[in-house]
């Protein structure tokens, strides 16, 4: 603690200092006196020896930490007082970096919580999913899930995870006493909470020991739930439950973060033969969700080599379970849950870094106007002393000022835009777990990006200011002209890089747009307005059979039917244009289709009416047909053009190779084409349609079903309404989904490129308001400079049109030069954002077009004021300016 | 005067001062009149560049100073050599003598005849 004793008993260091020199020079004196020196003399000579106590002192002083510090300080003083004589300049500089990096540290909040570091568990970052790739397929169609002893070999023959777990997820029916409640849960493997190594909030995981054969049932439960439907009691922990029919205890509540599987409740699933949940109703086989933990410095590459050795064997005991030709792909869970969206983040990312780098090449410019205003001042500073190193010090101080309340402001910004960002960003490939904020990492890069631009910005004019030879400066009038001129071509490229990325994010802010508009004018083959898609989930014993489910659903859609506001109502297994059950046909007397698939769906007669699909040819599905499950069969032209291309489809007959392998389905049975509709998206809405089939829901009873609404009223005003009839006819039926075919379809495809646009839009919305104030500053400085040579020009007869043209050429000589550089750039960059664009080519004329558009006449603005200055100089006053 | 010198000098004046503190903690005045009387009058340091050298050496850690009755009687700051200082004047000792060692090799290489 010396040192700070030091620091604040200035005056006692300092009076050492004096006692200790002192003791040396009267040392000096009595020494000389010794060698028989009259007194005088000896004083006089030890003086002269000792030559001058005060600039040893000063020297000693140098040495120092605490002077540096001090002058250190003094230099922030300094900062601040020259600082707070011109408000205007500092307002605008600390303004246009809060902007930056208010920005930039909100979007890297992004970047950092959603894809750096999500996962609140062990290992995040090294979280890993296996799929087999069939090699044959070009598609997405991997498989993710093994069976249960496909897991025991990958578990204990791998050699790169720490460790595997594996789960599947199912609806659970519990019973908290107060009746029957649905909710989602997952079966894990009992090394799962050991894994994730999340520590409980209350209570226990589940451990090994629960996987034991006779172990009592337990489960355990997450926080939304327990306070939720529990009221976060924490005497409920040690309570038994029945939990799908079955007694089991509560053990554990795990934190609000730990979201594994998106499950509420998790049971432990025993490895061994026979254990509960080894086997899916109807002893069929089970599929476990395989996860592992790579070992540190395990590459994902090396993962997939070790792995697709084990499949190899594997392949040979389970043949059917794998493709001819497979391969092993490992994925980062992080990567599997963002998908697509990371393109989109990164991509904003970096159009926010150039962003920063425009508000930084603005604050640049406008320091290094500061620095040539205070030339005389530094060329004063240097003459009485100041060494250069000293000088930079100084500056790069008043620009750590800046930055520092850039910074503080700029974080204030950041939390109020990450607020807005969490409200339009896309809910679906976000994971559970993501806590996006300010927190410490976040801070920590802010304060990085505040050194950065405390450099960026404040080095640059700095080493130009101290630069050459800084005598002649105190002799000039304040205003050297070799100055002016080295500094003007500086400031003239600051300008024109802070134009050309400016026209970057306006490009890519205008490929959005542009992807936005046509993707809200695709085409779906149906009408999605006013219609109103509810998902049903039928629990075990209600409506199993096809024909239950047709005495149930024909009562659901006749009351729905009847609700006012309604047209019309109908069934669907599938809602398109993202769903489709997909399945090989043989068509009767004509083979060579086996390579093609077409997707089907098993819907009411009143399908076509409630999405507005038009019948091309032949006859719809009528109730007759629904009701006794006649194989008949609607199909889209597409289905028509491919398979019968310009025979009449009308009667012909085929049948479905999928429905072969499922035993719920019927067997070897044909088809009869009965009418062809109009095509309707199926593959998404970027991506043409494959052929398509409608056939009778009633033709099994297997699976879960929808039902669609068409309205005259505004379809939400309806879901209440809705629901309770559905109530009324079994009041066990759950509702999974009950919103608007808009905002289902806006969820799916609208959102994220919305996202996009309204990030992106903003930043350069900043960024040209920036760049502009770039170069009107600029030009107006120019014009202040020009004052002199424009009164003489002015003295010999020039027109005010020939000044405002010359003032003119020159602003915008630097707009087009920053026009050509962003151009260049574009062409090169905006192809990172190609997989968020469709609709438009990356290199769209027209939007490239619009954006010069705009940044040549928002330029011209900008430079038109200073220009019309410029001609109302009076030659006058402007020759004796100087 | 060259940069490169005074650099040389300072260097070469903390090492002096190392030794000449190791032989027994002294005051300044001692410091400086020792040096002049062991090198025979052909060091003569300069209060200016000693008494910096000295608080940055103290700065540094590798002196300690100590208010102490001196000879005199008179209270004056003795400075003795710390831990760290004798290691790095033994490290500084070490590359002075290689130094020394390989001028003097350079300069006596016989000259060839031409």
């Amino acid at each position: 603690m010396r040192w700070i004793r030091r620091l604040f008993q200035k005056s006692r260091s300092e009076k050492q200092l004096d006692q200790e020199l002192r003791f040396h020079l009267d040392q000096q004196i009595a020494d000389y006196v010794a060698a028989g020196i009259p007194l005088d003399e000896a004083r006089r000579r030890a003086r002269l020896d000792f030559g001058g106590l005060e600039r040893v002192k000063e020297e000693v002083r140098d040495t120092r930490w605490e002077t540096r510090l001090d002058s250190l300080f003094r230099d922030f003083r300094y900062a601040f007082r020259s600082l707070r004589k011109d408000r205007r300049f500092v307002l605008t500089a600390i303004l246009a970096l809060a902007l930056g990096i208010g920005a930039t540290t909100a979007m890297f909040s992004l970047v950092y919580n959603l894809l750096i570091d999500p996962l609140p568990y062990k290992g995040g970052n090294r979280l890993t999913v296996v799929k087999i790739h069939d090699m044959k397929e070009s598609g997405n169609r991997d498989r993710e899930s093994f069976s249960i002893p496909e897991f025991i070999d990958c578990r204990t023959q791998n050699h790169v995870f720490e460790d595997v777990v594996g789960s599947y997820n199912l609806n659970v029916l519990y019973d908290d006493g107060k009746g029957l409640r649905k909710t989602g849960g997952a079966f894990v493997t009992t090394n799962t909470f050991e894994f994730f190594g999340v520590p409980p909030l209350l209570g226990r995981g589940l451990t090994q020991e629960d996987g034991n054969p006779g172990a009592p049932p337990v489960f355990v439960m997450n926080y939304r739930l327990w306070q939720g439907e529990f009221s976060g009691d924490s005497t409920v922990v040690g309570k038994t439950l029945l939990v799908n029919g079955k007694p089991r205890t509560l053990v554990g509540v795990m934190p609000p973060r730990f979201q594994a599987y998106g499950a509420r409740i998790w049971l432990p699933l025993g490895l061994y033969p026979g254990a509960e949940g080894t086997a899916a109703p109807g002893n069929l086989p089970v599929y476990l969700w395989t996860l592992g933990r790579l070992k540190p410095g395990t590459s994902l590459r090396a993962a997939a080599a070790d792995l697709v050795v084990i499949a190899r064997r594997l392949s040979k005991f389970y043949p059917k379970e794998y493709p001819e030709q497979f391969t092993v792909t490992t994925q980062s869970e992080v990567e599997a849950v963002m998908g697509d969206f990371r393109t989109m983040l990164y991509a904003l990312l970096a159009a926010v870094f150039m962003l920063l780098l425009i508000a930084c090449s603005n604050i640049a410019s406008l320091l290094l106007a500061r620095a040539t205003v205070r030339q005389r001042e530094i060329a004063i500073r240097a003459s009485l002393g100041a060494s250069r190193g000293r000088l930079i010090r100084q500056l790069l101080v008043e620009s750590f000022v800046l930055s520092a309340g850039g910074c503080a402001l700029g974080c204030w910004f950041a939390y109020f835009g990450l607020k807005e960002l969490m409200a339009i960003i896309p809910q679906g490939p976000l994971p559970d777990e993501a806590d996006v904020g300010l927190n410490a990492a976040v801070l920590l890069f802010a304060l990085g990006i505040t050194v950065l631009t405390t450099i960026l910005n404040g080095l640059t004019p700095a080493l130009h200011t101290v630069r050459g030879d800084l005598y002649p400066r105190l002799t000039a009038s304040g205003k050297s002209v070799s100055g002016d001129f080295r500094h003007g071509r500086l400031r003239a490229g600051l300008v024109i890089v802070e134009v050309a990325l400016s026209i970057v994010l306006l490009a890519g802010a205008g490929l959005l747009m542009r992807t936005c508009f046509a993707l809200a004018h695709v085409d779906l083959g149906y009408k999605s307005k006013n219609a109103l898609l509810v998902r049903l989930i039928f629990p075990e014993g209600h409506a199993d059979t096809a024909d239950q489910k047709r005495v149930f659903l024909r009562q659901v859609l006749d009351r729905v039917t009847s609700l006012p506001g309604v047209t019309s109502a109908a069934e669907t297994v599938l809602v398109p244009p993202y769903e489709g059950w997909q399945s090989g046909l043989t068509v009767a007397g004509k083979p060579g289709f086996e390579k093609l698939t077409s997707f089907f769906d098993m819907c009411s007669e009143g399908y076509f009416q409630t999405l507005g699909i038009p019948l091309v040819r032949g006859r719809l599905l009528s109730k007759n047909d629904v009701d006794s499950a006649r194989r008949v069969a609607v199909v889209s032209q597409t289905f028509a053009h491919v398979y019968f291309f310009q025979d009449d489809p009308i009667g012909q007959k085929f049948k479905f190779n999928v429905f072969d392998q499922v035993p719920e389905l019927p067997h070897d049975t044909y088809f009869e084409i009965i009418g062809v509709v109009g095509d309707v998206l199926n593959q998404g809405l970027q991506t043409s349609p494959i052929p398509q089939v409608y056939i009778p829901y009633t033709t099994t009873g297997f699976g879960n079903r929808a039902i669609l609404v068409r309205t005259a009223v505004p379809p939400d005003s309806l879901v209440a309404a809705v629901r309770e009839q559905i109530r009324a006819v079994d009041r066990d039926v759950a509702l999974q989904e009950a919103k608007s075919l808009e905002s289902y379809l806006y969820e799916r495809s609208y959102q994220t490129p919305e996202f996009g646009l309204t990030t992106l839009g903003t930043f350069a919305g900043i960024g040209l308001l920036l760049a502009i104030i770039g170069v009107f500053s600029v030009m107006a400085y120019n014009v202040s400079l020009q004052t002199h040579e424009i009164g003489v020009r002015m003295a010999l007869g020039a027109q005010q049109s020939k000044i405002l043209t010359m003032i003119l050429t020159k602003g915008m000589r630097l707009v087009a030069w920053g026009v050509v550089i962003g151009f260049v750039a574009s062409y090169g960059l905006t192809r990172f954002l190609a997989s968020q664009i469709w609709g438009v080519s990356a290199t769209d004329p027209w939007t490239f077009g619009t954006v010069a558009a705009i940044i040549l006449t928002v330029g011209l603005a900008a430079c038109l004021l200073p220009a019309r200055r410029a001609t109302q100089v009076d030659p006058l006053i402007a020759l004796r300016y100087e | 005067m060259g940069e490169a010198k005074i650099e040389l000098l300072r260097g070469t004046l903390d090492m002096l001062i190392l030794k000449v503190v190791a032989l027994c903690p002294s005051h300044g005045y001692a410091i400086a009149q020792r040096l002049q009387q062991i090198s025979k009058d052909f060091f003569q340091v300069h209060q200016g560049s000693l008494y910096p050298a000295l608080h940055r050496l103290e700065d540094r850690g590798w002196l300690q100073a100590e208010w102490k009755n001196s000879e005199t009687g008179r209270e004056a700051k003795f400075y003795a050599l710390t831990k760290k200082g004798r290691r790095q004047m033994d490290a500084e000792v070490v590359n002075w003598e290689r130094l020394c060692d390989a001028v003097g090799q350079v300069l006596r290489a016989p000259e060839e005849e031409s």
